[in-house]
């Protein structure tokens, strides 16, 4: 469906992506994901044909990018918005005119769309009559009005509100239900986690980690512990068989030495305050990367292991 | 066709609005309401009486006067009305003056006027008055008066006014043009107003349509639906679809003009006017006038589009507009120089050089036809000239669109099209 062989952009001395591969099968949903200027809408853009990559190769249905490929996507960018002075249904229907429909077409599916997302009595209102999130909702339809075989949404969760949310990823798992490629590009790794199959974690322009995400999971978990607790997070940092405690709050993540005693980490949690759960082996994909980048020897950012 | 429909939308969007329907209607009546209203208010300026007193010391001039001012306004009624004031002697009157002047502050005269005793050799005479600027009468007045001065020279010297009048009378100087060997009668004024009319036109559908094509790409940057419209459409398409849409508003606004002129006319010539000055409006004034606007419009919604595409907000576009808007301005001051001399070396010159090319060259052919090959190869200038803007704004366009912040200087903008 999309190859990506040794990609690089520069912008003036900063590489924004830095020999990137990536390779994605038809159908499934694919997690494009790491911290903020990891380089992934320049990716997507260099995708989409928006910029030229400086070097390497892009192949997208199987031959490099041509005009004709742009009507087979759907793309949401980061950056996105809609004209303010137009009637919500002319401006689905512009928006599938110009990915190849038949106006006719677009209108009849704009309409349906609308009446799904309860926005009907709305189609011949000016767009900026509309709420900010019956936007976003018109924003979707008209990504995938034109019932591409392979949505890319970039940073989709960026200013929802929860229903909307929950809408959108429906909307994700019905298309992925449908057999077609979802590309999901977001630095909240934790809110895709339930959604992707398979990931590409990327950070300064370069992939960490690729591959399904059960397997990442299985490789990265063996040695973790990941607690609900409250109480003296000492005890824990000196237990013997503890190698690292990190701790989010309530949320708490540790490291155990290879072939450490558990129950014995769950003793002393127990003498020195509250549990509420225990869970071994589940390393969120936000410490898998983290975890990650660190091995490799990179510097981690601050700000990526608050926000990220 | 992509481009065609981003050409649609950008067209039906223009016209569908109210705006475009009152600018279209206004602007015609704004501009003929700033023609006619100078017109009008010098006309009308003596529309009310205007009340004058005479001081006449020379004693002889007071009767000619009152009996030559008998002009008469709109309504019927006289337009002076003279009172003589009772004056032996050049003290008299000065004592008088503050009087007078008391009057005329209180509206309850417009002026005086003091005509000295030796009017007839010196030739000199006083007006005081508010109102200096009602051109009109004061200068009805002058020439009254001098028609009395002069008449009792002639006297003196044993002649009489009338036959001197009738001596003296000018020539009238009838001009023809000569189009293709063909007479035509022409006036100036009426050649200089209508070309100016026809220009004027030109400038403000060029410029301001122009200006739409920049506005609506820096719309289309701030609210950030530039990056769905690439996704779908070239970066080429979308900047040609976006002029073609929007010239297309500029020729219908054109067809909404050329209805109304036409019923107009034809209103005039029922109403007994003039059908000669509507004539001069011919079917082949109007094809250059259009082939000019589109020629125009093209080369100069090319730059304004890349100036757009640098640009994240309307007043950074200003600033950087501003040479191209003066280059555009520039044709419209010397228009004089062109009509005077419309096949002198100045203009030939000017006429080619693509900036001005669209403006001058209409306005030569509209005042004397030039030859076809200048025509022609205007035209080619022209052509190659808005390809050439085409392919360096279109790579200005290409880079620049998805740019925010900062605006980028000079030598950004060499690198990005070597590098497009």
């Amino acid at each position: 469906m999309l190859e990506l062989k040794n990609v690089v952009k520069n912008f003036d001395n900063i590489k924004a992506v830095d020999g990137l591969s990536m390779m994605i099968e038809p159908g499934g949903i694919y997690g494009l994901l790491g911290p903020n200027g990891a380089g992934k809408s320049t990716t997507i853009r260099m995708i989409m044909g928006i910029i030229q990559p400086d070097d390497g190769e892009i192949m997208l249905f199987d031959e490099p990018f041509n005009e004709k490929a742009k009507e087979k996507i759907g793309y949401l960018p980061e950056e996105r918005g809609l004209y303010r002075r137009m009637k919500v249904l002319d401006h689905l229907v512009f928006l599938g005119e110009i990915k190849g429909i038949k106006a006719d077409v677009a209108r009849k599916r704009a309409m349906e769309w609308l009446e799904r997302v309860d926005l009907k009595d709305w189609a011949d209102k000016n767009v900026d009559a509309l709420s900010k999130g019956m936007q976003q909702k018109v924003q979707f339809i008209s990504t995938i009005l034109h019932d591409p075989e392979l949505v890319i949404l970039d940073e989709p969760f960026t200013g929802l509100d929860p229903i909307n949310t929950q809408f959108l990823k429906d909307i994700v798992v019905d298309m992925k239900d449908h057999g077609k490629t979802i590309i999901l590009s977001t630095h909240l790794m934790d809110q895709v986690e339930k959604l992707c199959e398979k990931i590409c974690l990327i950070n300064k322009g370069k992939k960490v980690l690729e591959g399904n995400l059960s397997d990442i999971k299985l490789d990265f978990s063996r040695n973790v512990i990941s607690l609900g607790f409250s109480g003296d997070i000492s005890a824990l940092e000196n237990h013997p068989e503890v190698e690292k405690v990190r701790s989010f709050g309530q949320d708490i993540s540790i490291t155990i030495k290879e072939g450490a005693d558990t129950d014995s980490i769950l003793r002393t949690a127990i003498d020195n305050g509250k549990v509420d759960r225990f869970e071994i082996g589940e390393m969120s994909l936000h410490d898998i990367f983290i975890a990650k980048v660190k091995e490799e020897g990179s510097e981690v950012e601050d700000e990526i292991i608050k926000n990220s | 066709m992509k481009l065609l429909k981003i050409a649609k939308r950008e067209y039906l969007q223009r016209v569908k609005r109210k705006s475009f329907l009152i600018g279209t209607i206004l602007g015609p009546v704004l501009m003929g309401v700033m023609i006619i209203t100078p017109a009008l208010i010098m006309s009308r300026g003596g529309q009310r009486q205007t009340r004058l007193a005479i001081a006449d010391m020379s004693g002889s001039i007071y009767s000619e006067l009152n009996a030559g001012l008998v002009d008469t306004l709109a309504d019927g009624s006289m337009m002076f009305s003279l009172t003589q004031l009772k004056v032996g002697s050049q003290n008299e009157f000065e004592a008088l003056k503050s009087g007078l002047n008391f009057q005329v502050s209180k509206d309850l005269i417009d002026g005086y006027l003091f005509i000295p005793q030796d009017i007839v050799t010196e030739g000199k005479a006083v007006f005081y008055g508010k109102r200096v600027g009602d051109i009109k009468s004061i200068e009805r007045v002058k020439s009254e008066l001098s028609h009395c001065v002069i008449s009792k020279r002639l006297s003196s010297e044993g002649m009489d006014y009338s036959v001197v009048k009738n001596l003296i009378e000018k020539v009238d100087l009838k001009t023809i043009q000569l189009q293709k060997g063909e007479e035509k009668e022409s006036n100036f004024d009426f050649l200089y107003f209508s070309s100016f009319i026809f220009i004027m036109m030109l400038y403000m559908t060029i410029l301001m349509w122009g200006i739409a094509v920049e506005r609506s790409i820096i719309e289309e940057k701030n609210n950030r639906i530039i990056e769905v419209l690439l996704s779908s459409v070239k970066p080429f398409d979308l900047l040609a679809g976006k002029i073609l849409g929007v010239g297309s508003v500029g020729l219908t606004q054109y067809a909404i003009w050329g209805v109304f002129g036409i019923a107009l006319s034809f209103y005039g010539v029922s109403m007994g006017g003039s059908v000669a000055k509507f004539s001069a409006f011919s079917p082949v004034t109007i094809i250059f006038f259009v082939v000019y606007y589109l020629l125009g419009f093209l080369f100069y919604s090319t730059m304004f589009a890349g100036i757009g595409a640098i640009c994240n907000t309307d007043r950074e576009a200003q600033q950087m507009q501003t040479p191209v808007v003066m280059a555009l301005a520039f044709t419209i001051i010397i228009p004089m120089m062109i009509i005077q001399n419309p096949d002198g070396t100045f203009s030939t010159v000017i006429s080619m050089i693509p900036f001005f090319t669209p403006i001058v060259m209409f306005m030569r052919i509209n005042v004397l036809m030039p030859p076809m090959w200048q025509i022609a190869l205007s035209i080619a200038i022209m052509l190659g000239s808005i390809y050439i803007a085409g392919q360096i704004s279109a790579k200005i366009f290409r880079v620049g669109i998805l740019m925010y912040g900062k605006r980028p200087d000079a030598r950004e903008i060499l690198k990005w099209l070597r590098r497009a």
